[in-house]
């Protein structure tokens, strides 16, 4: 607060520009060198999903993946991942397509605020990437870094083995009762059948 | 789907080409016009139709109005929220997510001390700052606001003086994050330092400076913000108990820990009008404190919610940062962002209150609950916030589901030095109810009969009156009770387990929705409402005010328009988020909004639904009684094919009027006694809920760890049970961190020491035990389709049943929470020093051999039992009314009943003596009476 002598909050570094591929996208920011992954993902990227909740490494909300990594892009360096392949929550559906890990964090209340959904999220696909078969101690283990306040985690965890079958095959993916969006490709999005003016 | 009846003539035809690809425009939902995904309508499905009106849905607890307006779409099916593709995808915009062109950043500037005056403020040095775009300090808006009418005591920014560490002081906006920060270090401010108070007991004494003055209300020269004294029934009821039981508690202050940090955005538009983009549980208080503060008219804010990160109470106040955000915003002429770190959270706290409780429980020689005699000394931090409410509660909510011989409660809620005390999920119930329901196991083991069968013995029935004159209507806990000692397997594990092993019960009892709104008369204003409208395309848009901070309250009132009006929920928008274009809504708080949306949104559907059904009967000729609206079509009911499409009948009603229009409202009935602060705690209907904890104590280290909660509620119907069922389990993670691990810190000094989610302890997934939700459904006669409130009762009984359970494990009474492994282990290492110095491990686990009354219970239960049922389903409408267990009429007014009874709110001359802590408050004289400040 009010002090004697204080350090200047003001940064002095110079920005310089920080490039990595992040969702499957090359991009490049302007960013001082001191830049934490969290803000640049957020401010310059434009990266919303990826969310803010502690600064401390608490929350585990900030999760993104680094090179298929679960890490807590508040506690990083931008320059520390430069020229990585960050995904974020925005990368894991393609298209319209929502990944099974999405669909079923719908389906069996994995997500209620949906705040801290996006890190649980991207901790559970690294989890399921690496082991497609996992217990329910192995899930809870994946995902103690990451808090919720709404679930109590136990729907959370229903959601990860819901979509660790569905991920396998042991399962259909859910087909919602009565689905609101037209399916841009129905036999799936290597099908070009996309209709005029959608974007992919 | 097959066998069904065709929509609409070629809908789904020539939607796809030879070569297989489907033509663009043609997709599988089709064009507008044709209403629906599929193209046939679905069948009826009868299990999802009441047995009342002839589909196979059971009703264990009898019929309900609105049954007929049941149509098997949408009521009662586990759904996904209809926000939750934007969760998953993150694409849900928080307050931290609304980025507006043009953007600057506000920070604000706190109090570095507990109690001061402010003498000055220098502002010139950050004003030179380069990129320093505005400055404000408290003379900027003098204006108090609050969240409640009566206690209007804070500031946008100190005015006079900062009340805790953290208080806001001043607030700059400029071009990024840095500078303003930079900024906050140039304010030169002269202090004048005052002595602080961090105790609540001696916030009941005189001060020289009170952190408030309230006037000639003022109580003395204290920090008593709100004292609360009543009593009832029979006080001389409770002289030569059988049994009886005295606990003093104290619970520290615990904080919501939702994950999402405040956020607001501020932006004045080019015509002057103000947009606010908030995460609000209450958009509309704080949109009248707006208006208030920067003395703009209402009709000028647009209060924008934005999705809620969680609020659980936490964001229900109207917020000084909002309106330091906007006053910024119109000095800059520019957007202004303000984002809170994670300390800022705690620094604005609204959590749950520390508390002292005191409870002294009775019981007679049949083991009927003769007296309740609660004193709840509550620490209200720096402002009234809730306050005045919580007061209350703390005593007013133990009132039920049990039948009271007399109730007595003293309360009061200081102001001391330390971040403000709010509303918090389970708001003001949570601590006495810990405190009475671990006093009612105590009294069981004294009378030597089981917990949960002393409880059944001693139950308000459905559809009668508390002791203070609460009308219940529904009542699940018995059944509750009976499902979670079967879930628990409770008659093989109570007072049988090892040494370290434990088993325990708790019930709950909480208001589903507040009887009286706030601001204005309940008798001429509704509590909600709730417009709609279905314009030519068929899409149905419900403007609701109701706030959705993930408890799913949206997706409830989409599901009970799908129901009403039989229609897939895809068809069903709710718009929530704007003030200009929600009807006014009292916001997510009291457990009201689905109880209240929900009636109102049933009540707009229901116009539309005659409006449809009106169309239908000019169309087929057919008398809407013998119509069935059913997925998209109506049809006269004994020939499917005699009928119209849903469009159809809509574009008919729409001739000559357009879109059609129509609005809902609720409002509670007339309830309640005429006695000082007989409004608290009124509820159109209570939702009550029973949970059994397993516990793993280890003695040696005083670590407990919860394994196991069977958590049976009652929430009248579940809508949606995913959602019921979420509710549960996320109330017992909540309520579990209050027994077992959080804290607010206060240290020696008064600084709060544990701003952070790393020390404030929060449970984890390893903490969490495997909870077994119960759904119990007691339909009640007033909720949409039978349904109460599961947001906040949920999380009552989940304390007491860990206490109780740690009893059973090591036989040692703890009346401190959190129960952190220090606190058991010196609560252990005096039990064995007691016990001559014996091994902690060798200490005895607590037995029952059931006593001559054990029999007499399970035999009143039983009777008590039938009794319930038939007044349930309504066999039985006699009034009964608390007391005729001790044998009142409960045809005459309670005041006539017998000698000694009484309905008091102040104390007796001579009972000023005999006050407990919270009592003392009554000591004093208000300034009025001493001939003070006028």
């Amino acid at each position: 607060m009010v002090g004697e002598a204080h350090v200047s909050m003001i940064p002095t570094t110079p920005k310089k520009v920080w490039s990595a591929n992040v969702n499957g996208h090359a991009v490049q920011a302007l960013a001082p060198s001191n830049a934490i992954l969290l803000d640049v993902l957020r401010d310059e990227v434009g990266m919303l999903g990826v969310k803010r909740g502690c600064d401390l490494g608490t929350c585990g909300c900030c999760t993104v993946l680094v090179n298929g990594e679960p890490r807590l892009s508040c506690l990083c360096l931008a320059g520390q991942v430069e020229g990585d392949e960050i995904t974020t929550v925005e990368g894991l559906s393609e298209g319209a397509h929502l990944a099974p890990i999405q669909t079923c964090f719908a389906t069996h209340g994995g997500s209620q605020c949906g705040f801290c959904t996006p890190g649980f999220l991207m901790a559970a696909e690294a989890l399921l990437d690496s082991n497609p078969e996992p217990t329910r101690e192995e899930i809870s283990c994946a995902i103690d870094g990451n808090l919720c306040r709404c679930t109590g985690y136990q729907q959370i965890i229903d959601s990860i083995e819901a979509a660790a079958e569905i991920k396998r095959g042991d399962a259909p993916a859910p087909t919602p009762a009565s689905n609101p969006h037209p399916n841009p490709h129905p036999e799936g999005p290597d099908q070009p059948s996309m209709p005029p003016g959608h974007a992919r | 789907m097959s066998g069904g009846y065709r929509q609409q003539p070629g809908a789904s035809r020539g939607t796809t080409r030879k070569d297989g690809k489907r033509v663009a425009g043609k997709q599988k939902f089709p064009p507008p016009g044709s209403g629906g995904s599929h193209p046939n309508m679905a069948p009826r499905d009868l299990d999802w139709i009441p047995e009342s009106v002839g589909g196979n849905e059971p009703q264990p607890a009898g019929s309900h109005i609105h049954d007929r307006y049941r149509t098997g779409t949408s009521v009662g099916k586990p759904r996904a929220l209809v926000d939750s593709h934007a969760k998953v995808t993150g694409q849900a915009w928080y307050g931290d997510d609304v980025r507006l062109p043009n953007e600057i950043i506000g920070k604000i500037l706190r109090s570095p001390h507990h109690y001061a005056k402010i003498k000055s403020i220098d502002t010139s040095k950050v004003e030179a700052l380069p990129g320093v775009l505005a400055v404000a300090t408290g003379q900027d808006a003098p204006n108090t606001f609050g969240v409640l009418p009566v206690t209007k005591d804070e500031h946008a920014m100190a005015v006079e003086k900062v009340r805790h560490v953290g208080d806001l002081v001043a607030c700059v906006a400029a071009i990024d994050e840095a500078t303003a920060m930079e900024a906050l270090n140039l304010f030169e401010i002269e202090w004048e330092v005052l002595e602080p108070v961090f105790d609540p007991k001696k916030g009941l004494e005189d001060q020289d400076e009170p952190i408030h003055w309230r006037g000639k209300y003022h109580v003395g020269k204290t920090n008593v913000q709100k004292r609360v004294f009543q009593e009832f029934g029979d006080r001389s009821l409770v002289e030569e108990p059988s049994a009886s039981s005295h606990g003093k508690w104290r619970m520290e202050g615990v904080h919501h820990g939702f994950t999402e940090p405040h956020a607001v955005v501020a932006h004045w538009d080019p015509n002057g009008r103000l947009q606010l983009y908030t995460p609000q549980q209450v958009p509309h208080y704080a949109h009248r404190a707006l208006s208030t503060v920067l003395e703009v008219p209402m009709h000028q804010i647009n209060v924008i919610r934005t999705f809620v990160g969680g609020g659980f109470g936490g964001k229900s106040d109207p917020f000084p940062h909002e309106m330091c955000a906007a006053i910024l915003a119109r000095k800059a002429g520019r957007p202004v962002r303000i984002n809170f770190s994670r300390e800022e959270v705690y620094w604005i706290n609204r959590g749950r209150h520390p508390s002292h409780i005191e409870v002294k429980m009775t019981a007679d020689e049949d083991a009927r609950i003769s007296g309740f005699d609660i004193d709840a000394l509550i620490d209200g931090g720096g402002f009234a916030s809730f306050g005045h409410v919580t007061s209350y509660y703390n005593g007013v909510l133990a009132t039920a589901p049990y039948e009271l011989g007399s109730f007595h409660y003293t309360g009061a809620r200081v102001w001391t030095n330390k971040p403000a005390s709010g509303a918090m999920r389970g708001h003001g119930a949570v601590n006495t109810r810990c405190a009475v329901e671990v006093g009612l196991d105590e009294m069981a083991e004294q009378l030597e009969v089981d917990p949960i069968d002393l409880r059944l013995a001693n139950l308000l029935p459905p559809h009668s009156r508390t002791i203070s004159g609460f009308r219940i209507t529904s009542n699940g806990m018995r059944e509750a009770l009976e499902r979670v000692r079967k879930g628990s397997n409770w008659d093989q594990k109570f007072r049988q387990m090892p040494l370290g092993k434990g088993i325990g019960i708790g019930c709950g009892f909480f208001i589903s929705g507040s009887g009286l709104p706030i601001h204005w008369d309940p008798n001429r204003f509704p509590h909600a409402t709730v417009h709609m409208q279905i314009d030519m395309d068929g899409g149905v848009t419900v403007h609701t005010g109701a706030a959705d901070i993930g408890q799913g309250s949206t997706t409830a009132v989409a599901q009970v328009v799908s129901e009403v009006l039989a229609l897939p929920i895809e068809m069903i928008h709710v718009r929530s988020h704007e003030s200009d274009t929600s009807p006014v809504d009292l916001g997510s708080y009291s457990s009201r909004v689905t109880f209240m949306n929900a009636n109102a949104a049933i009540r707009a559907a229901l116009d539309i639904r005659e409006k449809l059904l009106n169309a239908a009967w000019e169309m087929i000729g057919y008398h809407p009684d013998v119509l069935v609206l059913n997925d998209r079509r109506i049809y006269y009911k004994h020939d499917p094919a005699v009928g119209v499409s849903y469009l159809e009948a809509l574009h008919k009603a729409q001739e000559d009027k357009g879109s059609l229009i129509a609005s809902g409202a609720y409002r509670s009935p007339p309830m309640g006694g005429v006695h000082k602060g007989a409004a608290a705690g009124l509820a159109p209907a209570y939702s009550f809920s029973a949970y059994v904890a397993e516990v793993d104590v280890d003695v040696e280290t005083g670590l407990i760890s919860c394994t196991d909660v069977w958590a049976a509620h009652d929430c009248g119907k579940a809508l949606n049970p995913l959602a019921v069922e979420g509710q549960i389990i996320g109330s017992c993670h909540m309520g579990l961190g209050q027994v077992l691990s959080e804290k607010m810190v206060y240290g020696r000094t008064g600084h709060l020491q544990n701003p952070n989610l790393l020390e404030y302890k929060i449970p984890s997934i390893h903490e969490m035990p495997n909870v077994t939700p119960i759904i119990v459904e007691s339909s009640d006669p007033e909720g949409p389709f039978g349904a109460k409130e599961a947001g906040e009762g949920p999380l009552l009984p989940i304390l007491p049943a860990v206490v109780n359970a740690v009893y059973d494990a090591i036989g040692v009474r703890i009346r401190e929470l959190p129960l952190t492994p220090d606190v058991v282990w010196k609560a252990v290492s005096a039990k064995t020093k007691s016990l001559d110095g014996i091994d902690s491990t060798d200490l005895p686990a607590p037995r029952l051999t059931h006593g001559p009354l054990q029999a007499t219970l399970v035999e009143r239960g039983n009777e008590h039992k039938a009794r319930d049922k038939k007044r349930q389903r309504s066999e039985d409408t006699s009034a009964y009314v608390n007391g005729v267990l001790f044998g009142f009429d409960p045809e005459r007014p309670m005041e006539d009943q017998v000698e000694g009874w009484r309905t008091a709110v102040e104390p007796n001359p001579e009972q000023l003596a005999e006050l407990g802590l919270a009592g003392k408050a009554w000591l004093k004289q208000e300034q009025r009476q001493m001939g003070g400040e006028q």
